[in-house]
């Protein structure tokens, strides 16, 4: 996992340098009478800031944990041998929650509330059914 | 027991009710089932924003109103750009990623199946809505897909087509958001032993910088279509020209805008990296070397939004020329990687090379345009323009419609078990590349004589009519050349043997061609041992892996 | 089977020979008349009309030279790889290089020097044109409106914000107003300093008159300075080059370059057509006083 931190932590260190220059060049330019440009300034410092937030975790961790078995040049398949997770097989919620954002999504553009309510209604259930899709019934623990 | 010769079969398995086919596909959760979903939806999205252009170019072709009138036309031409961008080639990116991607790292799926199979409708629905603005009244949206306001405001197009782009691309864009974020998780923690990240194949890398930045990118995006349309509905002030708002919007959109063209190039620079090497009989050259540049793409291209708005005199010019200038380096030294790897190689032009070559000529003149455009001096003239037109088509048709068909005629077999025509094939490549650029190449002409873009009709005296009438020509032979392909995917599927090797053009490097054609429902039976970039290939040619391995270890004895 | 095909179909001679049809086909189409020769000369570019448009087309005719140079370079090397490496034999196994650092560091740094020249011209040359001379010789406020153009002829600014001297009686603003069935023109005198404001009362327009090889864009909230010195007699097209609504491909306006004295009679003849106001005209509030609206309404009507 030190490889992709790495691999974050020069895109952060790439607007980390960046987005100063970036107001520089703005307040300092000539081109906006002074004014540095706010819009782009936050913007790229919370490109910073996304950046950083995925360098750290994945450096916290990277530092934490044993080097698994993909970050292993020598590793053989045998590695990795045993569970790699749940895979669900199917599932008709996905489907159930997009058409209810679909139609919330839809009652806010033809300014219709009474659909943007029934969306909302039907898509907490969806949502609920989502999430707990396999924590309930046969699923249950 | 006798055992008879078997007959290459013609179809894949005992064919099922289709009530049973449609359920599977409505609940599926296999990254593959839904990479089709992806990619049958794009194409047909593509062929109906090739529709609209068509109506365009037929307008165009001349002076005067004779097909549409110019409001229908702005309709056309909004949404011919949001399609292509937004409802073709962006999901086009989650096909071949969702379809490829998890088969080269050798994951038995996604991170999260379920999130995958929500995207895909999240797409679909968002981009329905996006266009049903044409079943209004009013008609679609007609303020360019950039929304300029107060152009894209309540009182200068008050329609509800503009609320229905504005809510639908929110929600597509939604959908965009959460495939990243399950193709970031996918490539950090579920990549089989041995696959370290640089071993990755590099479309898996430039999925892995392209889903980054869709995470960058698409919040801004979706952030700012809520503020516009809180400004068209609630009556908000949040873009008023007043304080500045028509700028604000030009920054908050093309934050996103710029980006968005790179996360449309990326990941078909990433296919067609893989198909050079399959062609040459040669691994990638200057493998780390294409990782760094395809980061440096990656970043670069969020600090350069603003040379879009050079003319608005708002902008600070000299950051966004140099930055602009400097992509032309990284995306220079891919060419070079490019040509490297074909250089001393083993060169056939088989039907997906062939594309390859297409894509490399046209993005070519593509980039070097961009250059022009980079530099404000040159671009106060043709900004705007026609010129700008010929550029982007250019460059993102270059690259995204010859990669997508290249990509197509080297991953059928992986896709569906079948190979697609090679003859129908390079028909197919012909009439697409002459439509091309019989279309494209003349509009360069056309904007720096003085046609200006969105331009419904022009006069006589003009002098832009045998120009037009040629684009137009060329975008019909453009849209002809689709009959090949669709016949050829509709022959393929009736008539075509089966493959019945893991990989049939015989010299695949990634680890999707150490599998069936089609693979099984969780990707691998059994994975090779993975020592380099190109384990498929070591597998099927363990001589010429023992070959560079004795060589590197003699290198080696010298060295000590 | 695809090796057969490889050989007949797809060879470099083959793309090079379309793509030279093409050319010729374009030639040939687009007809051999002497504006033609000359614009082939300029390649497309239309003739410059003002002192700016000189230097970006010398920039521009250059910068075409420069990237044609790396673009016949790469295209080169694509032609000759296909050529030169393509598969001769079945079982053709190349040596596997994955790298050559010195190569690849070259044509890295190459690019970057390159970057760097274009770039230094580029700054050069937008500075200059950029550059706003604190007096000029004539200001013209233009003001874009759906969809169609006005031209100001305001005279001259004073400190405190008010206009005096030229053009119109005691100052006054002489103005051309457009609208959907009157194309209007904007006249200029040659050899001076005409400075540009401009202003837009509802959407984003943007002032292109291509002859000038520049444009500027027209936004609401905001109002755009440039200058231009205008040095070539003649008439020019202008047009609005930023999508503004339904009739944006009809915003168009004429530009006429003339002489300071054909330049005066003209004001003159406005101000003989009654064109004339006490403030430039910037739409919305003074929509009630253009020309052919007979309301009786004051000219300061309120907002």
């Amino acid at each position: 996992m030190k490889a992709e931190a790495w691999v974050f932590g020069a895109t952060t260190a790439f607007f980390l340098l960046v987005s100063p220059i970036y107001w520089i060049a703005t307040a300092y330019g000539g081109y906006l009478d002074g004014k540095g440009d706010w819009t782009g300034f936050t913007a790229l410092a919370m490109t910073t800031l996304l950046c950083l937030m995925i360098t750290v975790y994945l450096g916290f961790h990277a530092r934490k944990m044993d080097a698994r078995p993909e970050d292993s040049k020598d590793a053989e398949i045998a590695d990795g041998a045993g569970e790699l997770g749940f895979f669900p097989p199917y599932s008709w919620w996905p489907l159930w929650c997009s058409m209810c954002l679909g139609v919330m999504v839809f009652g806010v553009a033809v300014h219709a509330w009474w659909l943007f309510i029934i969306g909302a209604g039907f898509g907490v259930v969806a949502l609920s059914g989502f999430v707990f899709e396999y924590y309930r019934g046969e699923h249950a623990h | 027991m006798t055992a008879t010769a078997a007959q290459p079969s013609t179809v894949g398995k005992a064919r099922r009710p289709l009530g049973k086919e449609l359920v599977r596909i409505l609940t599926t959760t296999d990254h593959k089932l839904i990479g089709k979903l992806y990619l049958t939806t794009s194409v047909l999205w593509f062929m109906a924003g090739g529709i609209m252009a068509l109506l365009m170019r037929s307008e165009l072709a001349f002076p005067g109103n004779q097909i549409v009138s110019d409001e229908v036309y702005n309709q056309l031409f909004t949404m011919h750009g949001t399609i292509m961008l937004l409802l073709f080639a962006t999901p086009l990116f989650f096909g071949f990623a969702n379809a490829i991607m998890p088969l080269q790292i050798g994951a038995p799926d996604v991170a999260f199946p379920r999130l995958n199979m929500l995207s895909y409708w999240l797409y679909l629905f968002g981009g329905l809505i996006t266009a049903s603005g044409f079943l209004t009244p009013g008609g679609a949206a007609s303020f360019g897909w950039f929304a300029y306001v107060p152009l894209s405001d309540g009182v200068a197009s008050p329609g509800v087509g503009g609320d229905l782009w504005v809510m639908g691309l929110w929600m597509a864009g939604l959908g965009t958001i959460l495939g990243a974020v399950n193709f970031v998780t996918t490539i950090i923690c579920m990549r089989a032993p041995g696959m370290t990240m640089f071993r990755m194949p590099i479309f898996t890398w430039n999925t892995l910088v392209t889903s980054l930045l869709v995470l960058i990118i698409f919040p801004i995006l979706a952030a700012a279509l809520l503020a516009l349309e809180a400004d068209r509905q609630f009556g908000a002030h949040v873009f008023d020209p007043s304080h500045g708002g028509p700028i604000l919007w030009q920054h908050l959109f093309w934050f996103f805008g710029h980006p968005e063209v790179y996360v449309i190039a990326l990941p078909f620079f990433g296919i067609v990296t893989e198909v050079i090497p399959v062609f040459s009989r040669k691994p990638i050259f200057g493998y780390i070397g294409l990782v760094g540049a395809t980061l440096l793409i990656g970043m670069l291209s969020v600090a350069v939004w603003a040379h879009h708005m050079f003319v608005t005199g708002a902008v600070d010019l000299d950051f966004f020329s140099g930055m602009s200038l400097l992509i032309a380096v990284p995306t220079g030294v891919k060419f070079f990687n490019w040509i490297g790897t074909m250089w001393g190689g083993s060169v056939s032009m088989d039907t997906p090379l062939l594309w390859t070559f297409g894509f490399l000529t046209t993005f070519l003149f593509g980039g070097l345009t961009g250059v022009i455009l980079a530099s404000p001096p040159l671009d106060f003239h043709v900004s705007d323009s026609y010129f700008v037109v010929a550029h982007f088509h250019y460059t993102v048709f270059g690259t995204v419609v010859f990669a997508m068909f290249s990509g197509f005629y080297f991953w059928w077999p992986k896709f569906t078990g079948k190979m697609l025509d090679e003859r129908l094939g390079k028909i197919h490549f012909w009439l697409t590349f002459v439509g091309f650029h019989t279309t494209f190449l003349i509009q360069h002409w056309l904007g720096v004589e003085g046609m200006p873009r969105r331009y419904a009709d022009y006069l006589p005296s003009d002098g832009f009519t045998t120009l037009n009438q040629i684009s137009t020509i060329g975008a019909f032979v453009l849209a002809a050349a689709m009959l090949p392909f669709l016949y050829n995917v509709y022959k393929t599927a009736r008539s075509a043997p089966m493959v019945d090797s893991d990989d049939p053009w015989g010299w695949g490097r990634s680890l999707e061609w150490a599998t069936s054609c089609p693979p099984p429902r969780h990707n691998f039976h059994s994975l090779p041992r993975i020592r380099s970039e190109s384990p498929a290939f070591d597998l099927h040619h363990p001589e010429i892996a023992a070959m560079e391995l004795d060589e590197d270890s003699q290198l080696k004895e010298v060295e000590r | 089977m695809s090796a057969r095909l490889t050989k007949r179909v797809g060879t470099p001679l083959l793309r090079w020979g379309i793509g030279l049809t093409l050319v010729a086909g374009v030639l040939l189409l687009s007809g051999c008349s002497a504006e033609a020769t000359e614009e082939w000369k300029r390649l497309a570019m239309p003739e410059p009309g003002t002192k700016e448009a000189g230097q970006i087309f010398y920039f521009w005719r250059w910068s075409w030279v420069a990237l044609l140079l790396v673009g016949v370079f790469v295209w080169g090397l694509m032609g000759w790889v296909a050529v030169r490496y393509r598969r001769r034999s079945e079982d053709e196994t190349p040596v596997q290089t994955r790298y050559n650092l010195p190569l690849e560091i070259l044509y890295t740094v190459a690019p970057v020097i390159i970057v760097i020249v274009f770039f230094a011209n580029t700054v050069g040359l937008q500075h200059d044109l950029k550059e706003l001379d604190p007096d000029p010789d004539h200001t013209i406020v233009v003001t874009a409106q759906q969809w169609s153009w006005t031209f100001n002829y305001p005279g001259n600014r004073e400190a405190d914000g008010s206009w005096s001297g030229e053009p119109g009686t005691d100052g006054k603003n002489v103005y051309e107003a457009g609208d959907a069935s009157y194309i209007p023109t904007l006249v200029l005198p040659v050899g001076q300093t005409i400075q540009f404001e401009l202003h837009s009362p509802d959407v984003i327009h943007s002032f292109w008159v291509t002859g000038f090889l520049y444009k500027e864009d027209v936004i609401p909230g905001r109002v755009n300075v440039f200058q231009v010195t205008p040095d070539r007699i003649g008439t020019y097209q202008g047009k609005c080059a930023e999508l503004c609504g339904a009739y944006h491909s009809r915003m168009l306006f004429n530009v006429e370059v003339v002489s300071q004295d054909d330049y005066e009679a003209y004001l003159q003849q406005q101000i003989a057509k009654g064109k004339v106001s006490e403030e430039p005209l910037l739409g919305n509030q003074h929509a009630t006083t253009q020309a052919g609206l007979e309301n009786g309404e004051s000219e300061e009507a309120d907002q």
